[in-house]
């Protein structure tokens, strides 16, 4: 049996739901950590504030944020899958469904580049991301809707056989720049290498990998190690409240390329918008967070 | 964790006097009762300045109150707007505005969330204005404390741009982050993390020889 149109509309629907309405569970670990190593006040405050404001979330089916942000999402196909009817179509239909049903409602945040004009649909919408898993008989999707807040401290900036110590330097003002506006405590990646879109695309990738999990690579895992304690002590702290923690996590990949280094760095605020769900070659659907 | 002393969160009650608001220092804690008008729209705000420019009417008056950089979506129930859910937006954005806006109005207290430039700080201070950050995406908490809608103006524009005056009943804590004396906790931290980086940078030169 193939994944259907049908199927997958649905999964694109659910899955922008969900990711509204639950912040992830290893965020809530390292926001929970967290409070626990935080020595200022206001700062421990602040994240008990949002951890209980997640539970109610959760628990009370209500939006985590109400800046819903605009729909996005990631899918992985498997090669040896098999699929029946427009998949594009699937998403476009599977946001219109979301729009129509999710109770309570979302806001229009769908923004025009050049006349600002607001919407529940738009060109490219969903933004969508197509990768392929060799071998797999299955279909992963995950949904990451972008909002204001974190999406406008990204950047990107092009180096010429840069050392690592201007890359980190780099990395460091984007951090600077964003200060506390883009609702710390953070989740950054940074894509290194590549090509301009190929960096992009690996920051913010690296900002959907989960909090705790490791980098393949021995000497990125050093860089993302000492990153994040460099971002924590910027001072910026929960919510600009001058804390220890401005990051949960630092993030990093990097790509082959040519002598031209592109380097991205991208956030993803303390509620972490991600969700992620599998859809079997039978069409069953599985949520994995 | 630190043995900082715990300083109890105190009840304000919207619109502040102008004296009321200078009473406030940085750092303060506080819940908010009372009235606030709230909206997350550039828009909203370019109108707000042609108002004040031409003379004209606003929807409802704003002389002297609480002004909130904040998106919000209501549902009607036997006759009452309630909330499903309000959240504040990042305030920098507004920074060419809110100083016009803060003077003509007189508004005591603005809020939302990642501060206001010096631009601003300066006219709160002219006119005893203080600004109330609150956590952004804590909305289930944050709506808990808004009772209900009072009104609506410029309903022409898409819901969380219009202008909407709600009744507060223990909203946030929310921080007194910056204050009607100068003060702004956006810029000594941002002044502190300036000056911290170049030790930071050695830092990490120290950890990369590891
Ligand atoms: S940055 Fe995130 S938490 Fe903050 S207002 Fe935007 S979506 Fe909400």
């Amino acid at each position: 049996m193939p994944i259907t149109y049908d199927i997958i509309r649905k999964a694109s629907r659910d899955l922008y739901e969900w990711s509204l309405k639950k912040v992830p569970d290893d965020t809530l670990e390292a926001l929970a950590q967290a409070e626990k190593k935080e020595t200022k006040l206001a700062s421990r405050r602040t994240l008990q504030f949002m951890q209980a404001a997640a539970r109610a979330a959760e628990t009370e089916d209500r939006h985590a944020c109400s800046d819903a942000g605009f729909p996005a999402y990631f899918v992985k196909i498997g090669t040896k899958l098999t699929l029946d009817g427009d998949i594009r179509r699937a998403f476009v239909d599977g946001f219109e469904d979301l729009v129509k049903t999710i109770e309570p409602p979302i806001l229009k945040f769908i923004t025009h580049p050049l006349t600002m004009e607001r919407s529940y649909t738009g060109r490219d919408m969903p933004a969508l991301s197509f990768d392929v898993i060799d071998g797999a008989d299955y279909m992963e999707i995950t949904c990451s809707p972008k909002a204001l807040g974190s999406g406008r401290w990204a950047d990107m900036k092009i180096f010429v056989y840069p050392k690592i110590e201007e890359i980190e330097a780099y990395f460091m003002d984007c951090v600077l720049a964003a200060g506390s506006q883009h609702c710390p405590p953070v989740i950054i990646g940074m894509g290194i290498g590549g090509s301009f879109d190929h960096a992009a695309k690996m920051a913010k990738k690296a900002t959907l990998r989960k909090i705790g999990s490791k980098h393949s690579d021995p000497m990125i895992q050093d860089m993302e190690e000492r990153l994040l304690i460099a971002v924590n002590k910027t001072g910026f702290g929960p919510m600009g409240t001058g804390g220890d923690t401005t990051a949960l996590a630092v993030h990093v990949d990097y790509a082959h390329g040519h002598s031209f280094v592109p380097v991205a760095v991208c956030f993803n605020c303390w509620i972490n918008r991600r969700t992620t769900l599998r859809i079997s070659n039978d069409g069953e659907v599985t949520r994995l967070e | 964790m630190s043995d900082e002393p715990q300083p109890d969160i105190v009840h304000l009650n919207l619109p502040l006097s102008p004296e009321e608001a200078r009473s406030l220092s940085l750092g303060d804690m506080v819940l908010l009762d009372g009235e606030v008008t709230v909206s997350a729209g550039m828009i909203t705000q370019e109108r707000i300045i042609e108002a004040l420019e031409s003379g004209e009417d606003l929807p409802f008056d704003l002389q002297g109150q609480a002004f909130f950089h904040m998106g919000s979506n209501c549902r009607e129930e036997n006759g009452k707007w309630l909330p499903n859910y309000v959240n504040p937006t990042t305030s920098t954005r507004f920074d060419a505005l809110m100083p016009t806006i803060i003077r003509g109005l007189g508004l005591t207290s603005v809020g939302g969330k990642g501060g206001m430039g010096p631009q601003c700080v300066e006219a709160m201070q002219e006119i005893g204005c203080v600004y109330f950050s609150m956590p952004g995406g804590a909305s289930p908490l944050l709506t808990n404390g808004v009772v209900e809608r009072l009104e609506t103006g410029w309903d022409d524009l898409i819901e969380q741009f219009r202008l909407a005056r709600y009744q507060l009943k223990s909203f946030g804590p929310v921080t007194v982050a910056i204050d009607a004396h100068g003060n702004s906790m956006f810029q000594k931290l941002q002044q502190e993390a300036a000056d911290k980086l170049p030790g930071i940078l050695q830092e990490l030169a120290a950890a990369r020889q590891k």
